[in-house]
């Protein structure tokens, strides 16, 4: 099945150390969006970079990364972002939140829809 | 290219059935020889024969019909022969190769001789698109990893660049969670391609995206291109060219 929709998409930069409640902070924000039932979320792990503050993350070696910088990005129709960001406000202490408007194609191999765009 | 005179056949006989790391030989083989350089190569399967071990096989009878014989042929210039044919022995663990002299009485290709000396997708500039394609990394396509077949399909088509990114956590379509437990094993994650080029490249591949991706999520989104630098193409290699861009919205 094929389905083609505006929607929005956030590109979240923080660390790899940054925690929520004691749980990895990337892996807080991919359980959250599967709570709210978010289409898409994916993280990636960076070999290098910096982000806010001074501190520089760069992995020295890629199996021991000290503080790596991690992107996560989240796709999914304006309103269901709009209920992630209160949430994501109050779990990110230090990071950076891109937004941007993208057009999407989703391809599912079931007839059911997930989340119905608007 | 193939000069016409003098020049040397090489023919392989294998079985049917022989692999090489879990590939059939001949495919093996036939990739061998062309990512070095050998100007053609034809494989033909035998309906019948036997070789070394004196037993028959033949496709009229279903009970003897496995390991049906294949024959590997390819003329190239006694160099190149020679350069190769250390390795081809090792491929070959099993056959026969034989070398014969022949003359290439004419060897012509077609039109498409002359490379363009630059590529395609040279000038990119200003506003261009970025399509990104997620995938989970266990999608196939006609026994290959689907991001592999969607890279080899963008290189064919001249897209400027594409990257593939794996996803160390996430989800997709499935609802399922791909999580990699050990970053050696990471095997069943999700994965990302990033592709930048001009908004008619990428719409136009658009349709083979639709054939080959069942699950997935595609994803377009405008960019500004600040600087797009290559290398100059040194004689006949094809330069890969290295694209940057700059995301804006």
């Amino acid at each position: 099945m094929k389905e083609q929709f505006t929607a929005r998409m956030l590109r979240i930069h923080f660390g790899e150390d940054d925690k929520w409640n004691g749980q990895p902070l990337h892996e807080a924000i991919v359980l959250k969006c599967k709570e709210l039932g978010i289409a898409e979320a994916i993280v990636f792990r960076g070999i290098d970079g910096y982000g806010s503050g001074t501190r520089t993350r760069r992995t020295f070696h890629w199996l021991h990364s000290k503080d790596a910088p991690m992107q996560l990005s989240i796709i999914d129709t304006e309103e269901q972002i709009a209920k992630l960001t209160p949430q994501l406000d109050a779990m990110i202490e230090e990071g950076l939140i891109a937004a941007s408007t993208v057009e999407v194609i989703r391809y599912s191999r079931t007839a059911e829809k997930i989340a119905a765009p608007a | 290219m193939l000069q016409a005179g003098k020049a040397t056949k090489v023919i392989v006989y294998l079985s049917d059935g022989a692999t090489h790391h879990g590939v059939p030989l001949y495919a093996s083989i036939l990739d061998f020889l062309f990512y070095r350089g050998i100007s053609g190569a034809t494989v033909t399967k035998g309906i019948a024969g036997f070789g070394a071990d004196h037993r028959m096989h033949s496709s009229h009878s279903v009970e003897i019909s496995d390991r049906l014989p294949i024959k590997i042929e390819f003329i190239e210039n006694r160099e190149k022969v020679d350069a190769i044919l250390g390795k081809l022995e090792e491929l070959v663990d099993s056959g026969v190769i034989e070398v014969q002299e022949t003359t290439v009485a004419k060897s012509v290709q077609g039109a498409k001789a002359k490379k363009p000396t630059s590529p395609a997708h040279l000038k990119i500039e200003g506003k261009a698109e970025m399509m990104r394609i997620y995938l989970s990394e266990e999608d196939q396509w006609n026994d290959k990893p689907l991001y592999k077949a969607l890279v080899e399909a963008m290189r064919a088509n001249d897209i400027a660049g594409v990257t593939v990114y794996r996803g160390i956590l996430g989800y997709g379509a499935h609802r399922r969670l791909h999580k990699d437990k050990s970053l050696l094993s990471a095997h069943h994650g999700s994965v990302m391609l990033s592709a930048i080029d001009s908004s008619e490249k990428l719409r136009a591949f658009l349709p083979l995206v639709d054939q080959m991706v069942e699950e997935g999520l595609v994803v377009f989104s405008g960019v500004d291109i600040i600087k797009y630098a290559y290398r100059a193409p040194d004689a006949e290699q094809s330069s890969v060219p290295s694209g940057s861009g700059s995301v804006s919205a």
